[in-house]
C-alpha cells in the first residue's frame, strides 16, 4: 500500500462498506429512449431534480 | 439548419446507428457482470446484427464512419458532415 495515503488503523472500524444489490435485467427502454435517458435500464434512470430540496437539503434525487 | 445539408433519411440513420451502438455499450456493462443472462445475451445478440447491418447500410450510402471500413475512391472517410456540424434536435 502506498504509505503516504495509508495510515495504521489499530481495530477502528472500516471506512467504507459499498452494498451493491445485484440488478436483475427485467424490461429495457426502447433504443432511442434509452439513448435520451442515458440507460437502457428503467431501475437505474434516475435524473436530478434540483427544484424539489427536501428537509434534509440537496434534494438531488428525484 | 446544419451546417452542410444532410438528408433526413441521412441523419435518420446515423441516429438509428448511434441508438443500436448505445443498446450495445449497455449491455455490454450488463453482461460484464451477469455473463450468464440469457435474456442479456439474446438482446446484446440481436443488436449487434442491427448494427453491423445499420453501419455497413450507412457506408455504403453516405460513406466511411469509422476509418476502419473500406473506401471507395475518393478516401469517403473525409465527407461532410462532421458530427458536430449536424443538429440532432431536428430530425
Amino acid at each position: 500500500m502506498n504509505r503516504d495515503y495509508y495510515y495504521e488503523r489499530r481495530g477502528e472500524k472500516m471506512l467504507a462498506r459499498a452494498y451493491v444489490p445485484i440488478q436483475i435485467m427485467n424490461q429495457v427502454y426502447s433504443p432511442s429512449e434509452a439513448l435520451k435517458k442515458g440507460t437502457l435500464f428503467p431501475e437505474l434512470y434516475r435524473p436530478y431534480k434540483a427544484e424539489k430540496m427536501d428537509i434534509g437539503g440537496g434534494g438531488f434525487y428525484g | 439548419m446544419d451546417k452542410d445539408f444532410i438528408s433526413k433519411e441521412q441523419k435518420k440513420l446515423l441516429k438509428e446507428i448511434m441508438e443500436a451502438n448505445f443498446v450495445l455499450v449497455e449491455t455490454n456493462l450488463y453482461l460484464d457482470s451477469h455473463p450468464t443472462d440469457e435474456g442479456a445475451l439474446r438482446l446484446h445478440n440481436t443488436y449487434s446484427q442491427r448494427y453491423k447491418e445499420l453501419l455497413s447500410l450507412y457506408e455504403a450510402k453516405y460513406g466511411l464512419l469509422r476509418y476502419t471500413g473500406m473506401s471507395g475512391c475518393p478516401w469517403s472517410y473525409i465527407n461532410e458532415p462532421w458530427p458536430w456540424e449536424i443538429n440532432f434536435d431536428v430530425i
